[in-house]
């Protein structure tokens, strides 16, 4: 079963990197507009960081790490599951979902591994390299268990990013198309690029418990920071993953049980 | 001339069609301004002025840069799908001109969005998040104008970008990569006087600059006197050129749908 799945996954993904390889010009035009989109992020914080020391206590290392957390976790959604954001408007409203109803392996799966998003590497190696940038001068010894659970933080905030994402396109099977929804929620993250604590604490919990952006990058980031007192609610982080992915995808059963499909 | 205003109405009229999207809009840009005005109010939090902006002058910078950003992009996304989907070869043989047609729904476009989106949304933010008007009514009138240019040089530096559809197929990726040039150089994000001096220079002999920050710079009275007058001049400036460039840049491009077409 796993291995089966397995195998499907990486000929899809040999079909979509033909396609990448096609056409050159375009993923290094989509690689570099990611980088430069990324950048003009990371140049804002350092214009602002240039007039002033610290941001309520936050230094601008430690920002830049939150920074790379959210970046490093969003192209992991953004490279793999970006086929999330096509649901409505290229899947059910065509009526081309209905193809992937008819085939013997499971409906997400089969529409999640539809395309592999070249664009987001610009995101990752951006993400990476400010990750590494940061890292040093967090005043903490970055041995293997370090590295190991800061592995796992970005990998779920990743999955969050997912489960987010699928969570509010599965409204696409009772209006056709979510996508200003999903697009709106989404816009939530750029909360998370900042140190939660400067926000009202309405917004804190907000995006703490009801839409756990705040896991995609400031918690996670937090755990590695001496002092900033979220050590502990960090952990939670991979717990908040599963438990997020749980919900969407069960969201998601519930959607396919409703979908009556387009034109019918 | 009638038939282009009437592309303009019917435009409006499809806005209205679509409120899902008008309320996500609206929602995200409410957003965005919580998000900036938490941001800015903890840069604030042990300082009261940064290159003699205080905080109430820098949020009004910020919020109008942000409102006027919205407007400075254009129908280059529609241009490029028509190119990318071929239908650019039927468009030609209609009986009006392209770029004139698409300009036109721009324009009802952009009217729709600020009477229906910018005016209240900017309403809501005099009134909850200290931003101020502009110290004197001579620096509002020239913001207007300024603005108004500022408008034109986006709308037609998003065409320009958009034929470019006709050599890649990877809209999305010209679309991200332009909004994050337009965001760097444009001032949209911060006021260019906190920029490193290098970088000022440089953006001097760009037209991002433009588009979003002398507006505002004059709003805000960053910009007064003779360095205004001259900041206008650049504009106006940049808007012929432009003009003139899309008009160079879209009669090769249409050569090449001749040949295509064989």
């Amino acid at each position: 079963m796993l291995s089966r799945y397995t195998k499907l996954y990486y000929l899809f993904c040999k079909q979509n990197l033909k396609v990448m390889l096609e056409y050159r010009m375009d993923f290094l035009l989509g690689v570099l507009s990611v980088m430069l989109q990324q950048f003009a992020g990371i140049f804002f914080v350092k214009i602002v960081f240039d007039h002033i020391h610290a941001l309520n206590g936050w230094t601008f290392y430690e920002i830049l790490f939150i920074y790379g957390i959210a970046a490093t976790g969003r192209s992991i959604h953004h490279i793999f599951f970006d086929n999330l954001w096509t649901l409505g408007w290229q899947y059910i409203r065509p009526g081309k979902f209905d193809r992937l109803l008819i085939r013997p392996i499971n409906p997400l799966f089969h529409f999640i591994a539809d395309r592999l998003q070249q664009d987001g590497f610009g995101q990752l190696f951006i993400g990476i390299i400010v990750i590494g940038t940061a890292m040093p001068h967090l005043g903490i010894s970055w041995g293997i268990l370090e590295f190991f659970i800061l592995v796992v933080m970005i990998i779920a905030s990743g999955f969050i990013f997912v489960a987010i994402n699928l969570f509010f396109a599965t409204l696409s099977f009772w209006m056709v198309d979510s996508l200003p929804i999903v697009w709106t929620i989404f816009n939530l993250s750029d909360f998370a690029r900042y140190p939660l604590t400067i926000y009202h604490k309405g917004i804190r919990h907000f995006l703490t418990w009801i839409v756990p952006y705040g896991f995609t990058a400031f918690y996670p980031a937090a755990y590695f920071i001496k002092g900033s007192g979220f050590e502990r609610l960090a952990l939670l982080t991979p717990v908040v993953a599963i438990f997020s992915c749980i919900i969407a995808y069960w969201f998601w059963n519930r959607g396919l049980k409703a979908f009556t499909s387009t034109g019918s | 001339m009638r038939k282009y205003i009437e592309f303009a109405r019917v435009q409006m009229q499809v806005h209205a069609a679509y409120s899902a999207w008008f309320w996500a809009n609206t929602f995200s840009i409410l957003l965005r301004m919580l998000v900036i005005y938490f941001f800015w109010k903890a840069v604030y939090s042990s300082r009261t002025e940064i290159e003699g902006l205080p905080f109430e002058g820098m949020i009004t910078y910020i919020i109008i840069a942000m409102f006027l950003q919205m407007f400075v992009s254009g129908v280059g996304q529609e241009l490029a799908h028509t190119i990318k989907d071929g239908n650019v070869a039927i468009e030609l043989m209609r009986p009006y001109n392209l770029i004139t047609r698409l300009v036109a729904m721009d324009l009802g476009d952009k009217v729709i969005h600020f009477v229906r989106g910018a005016l209240p949304l900017s309403i809501l933010a005099f009134i909850f998040m200290d931003i101020t008007l502009p110290s004197t009514w001579q620096s509002g009138l020239l913001f207007l104008f300024s603005a108004f240019m500022g408008i034109w040089i986006g709308t037609f530096f998003d065409l320009l970008i958009a034929i470019l559809a006709f050599w890649t197929i990877n809209l999305w990726g010209l679309q991200v990569m332009k909004e994050a040039v337009i965001s760097f150089f444009s001032g949209a994000l911060v006021p260019l006087i906190l920029f490193p001096e290098w970088f000022q220079t440089i953006s001097l002999f760009l037209p991002f600059q433009a588009m979003v920050y002398v507006p505002v710079a004059i709003y805000t009275g960053i910009l007064t006197g003779t360095e205004a007058w001259l900041a206008l001049g650049s504009q106006i400036f940049w808007v012929v050129s432009l003009f003139v460039l899309l008009r160079i840049l879209w009669s090769i491009a249409i050569k090449k749908v001749t040949i295509f077409g064989g």
